[in-house]
């Protein structure tokens, strides 16, 4: 079972240090759980989030042969996004300007390791 | 093994409006255009799984009771759950339906003596409201004498009293049903717990009565679970209507979300979430997962494989 407000907890803590917002979702779009300061766009950022994997996960799937799509980076004029995928959910992390890739890509990680087990019991289709 | 409801009375004490309302997803005012009940009635409605309800005439067509306390006497009779025998509040011939109802615990007592007995005192909404209770408490004591060595629960009832007695009576008999309830109650608690619920509640599914509930957030409204039921079976009259099955719905606003959704075979679950920065996905989610205990509890409380036939919703 998910606990809406202990997953809320864990997601919050990686929102320091220009880390503005990151959320949970299922390959669908819909937001699972989400952290930060959204501006209440937590819904649309989802969605679009979820379209901009699943349109990479095709094209990944035909050129890297027997390993599917890991992660997604984007540095943007006004932040930087990461998307990876945990269990059968994305997590989507966005934040300032001012973030290093290389700290971007280690929290993501960090955040996706911890969730994974956990995510795994629930999320089963 | 499938087990009866017998629901039996006077032709005319409103057995057939009750089944229709309670089972079929008529609403009151439809009631009259039902025709008499001249043969003996078989709605063979299903609920709980296995328990399937007969409706009897009593009294009135003298040649049917004579077959069903002579020759179809075990046939009625035997594997008998629950009798609910509806008895007219204005009847004039109380005697009668007394030497009746009488003739039938007999025959409940010798073919199935572990059923559960309930009556009906129906039509309330004829009795002017200050005279309701004390109509009410002396037929009760007067039935509870002369349902010895059985005991029997009784309710007020009728079907134009929306809030009070329509479907508090047949609530508080499925209730009564359900083998166990109190593991029931106490999985519900957790589950409301977990998602950080108001209010989590289970309906029959067949008949959409609540049959378990947990409450985290007091309510003001009383009435709401009779009020829930009729919106949510009016709606699935609706979908009827266009050859649809209800199977979910959300309801959201600025203040809360209500999930309605099919959960186990006998049943489906409401789930009241108050907190806006829960997405839904999460509380379906979870809803998807909680099924398989439900399912597992129904499974054992039953003692039978889940039934593979859908109820006739
Ligand atoms: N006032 C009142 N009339 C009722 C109530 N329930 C049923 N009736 C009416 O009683 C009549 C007989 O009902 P019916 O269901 O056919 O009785 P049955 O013969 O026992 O099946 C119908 O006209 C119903 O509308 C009730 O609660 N209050
Ligand atoms: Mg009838």
């Amino acid at each position: 079972m998910l606990k809406p407000k202990e997953l809320t907890k864990v997601l919050e803590q990686a929102n320091t240090g220009g880390f503005q917002c990151t959320l949970l979702l299922n390959p669908e779009g819909s937001l699972m759980a989400f952290a930060g300061k959204c501006d209440k766009k937590e819904n649309i950022t989802a969605a679009v989030a979820a379209n901009i994997w699943m349109s990479n996960a095709k094209s990944a799937k035909s050129a890297f042969q027997d390993e599917g799509l890991q992660y997604i980076v984007m540095d943007c004029e006004d932040g930087k996004v990461a998307i990876r995928r945990v269990a059968n959910l994305l997590l989507c992390v966005y934040t300032a300007e001012s973030v290093g890739l290389g700290m971007l890509r280690a929290k993501v990680e960090a955040l996706a390791r911890y969730l994974e087990e956990p995510l795994k019991q629930i999320a089963s289709p | 093994m499938k087990k009866k409801v017998l629901l039996m009375g006077k032709s005319g004490s409103g057995k057939t409006s009750m089944r229709s309302i309670i089972f079929a997803n008529y609403i009151a005012r439809d009631t009259r255009r039902l025709g008499a009940t001249i043969d003996v009635e078989h709605s063979h409605v299903r609920f709980l799984g296995n328990l399937v309800l007969n409706l009897w005439d009593c009294g009135g067509q003298e040649i049917f009771m004579e077959n069903y306390f002579t020759t179809q006497r075990d046939n009625v009779f035997r594997n008998v759950e629950v009798l609910i025998y509806v008895f007219d509040v204005e009847s004039r011939e109380v005697e009668k339906d007394m030497h009746y109802y009488q003739s039938c615990l007999e025959a409940i007592l010798q073919n199935s003596p572990g059923a559960k007995v309930f009556c009906l005192i129906h039509k309330m909404d004829l009795i002017p409201e200050d005279q309701r209770k004390m109509i009410f408490d002396k037929r009760e004591a007067e039935l509870m004498k002369r349902s010895l060595p059985l005991e029997c629960t009784c309710f007020k009832t009728s079907i134009w009293d929306e809030t009070l007695y329509k479907a508090s009576a047949w609530s508080n008999i499925v209730h009564l049903l359900i083998p166990n309830v109190h593991q029931l109650e106490s999985s519900l608690s957790n589950f409301a717990t977990i998602l950080d619920a108001d209010e989590v509640l289970l309906f029959e599914r067949a008949t959409f009565l609540v049959i378990a509930h947990s409450v985290k957030r007091p309510h003001t409204d009383i009435h709401r679970f009779e009020k829930i039921s009729n919106i949510v079976k009016q709606f699935k009259l609706s979908c009827s209507k266009l050859q649809a099955q209800f199977q979910s719905m959300e309801v959201r606003n600025s203040c809360f979300a209500a999930f309605i959704d099919f959960f186990t075979p006998n049943t489906y679950v409401m789930v009241i979430m108050s907190d806006p920065t829960i997405p839904s996905a999460a509380t379906l989610v979870n809803i998807r997962n909680a099924r398989k205990h439900f399912e597992k509890i129904e499974r054992l409380e039953s003692g039978l494989p889940v039934p593979t036939t859908a109820p006739r919703i």
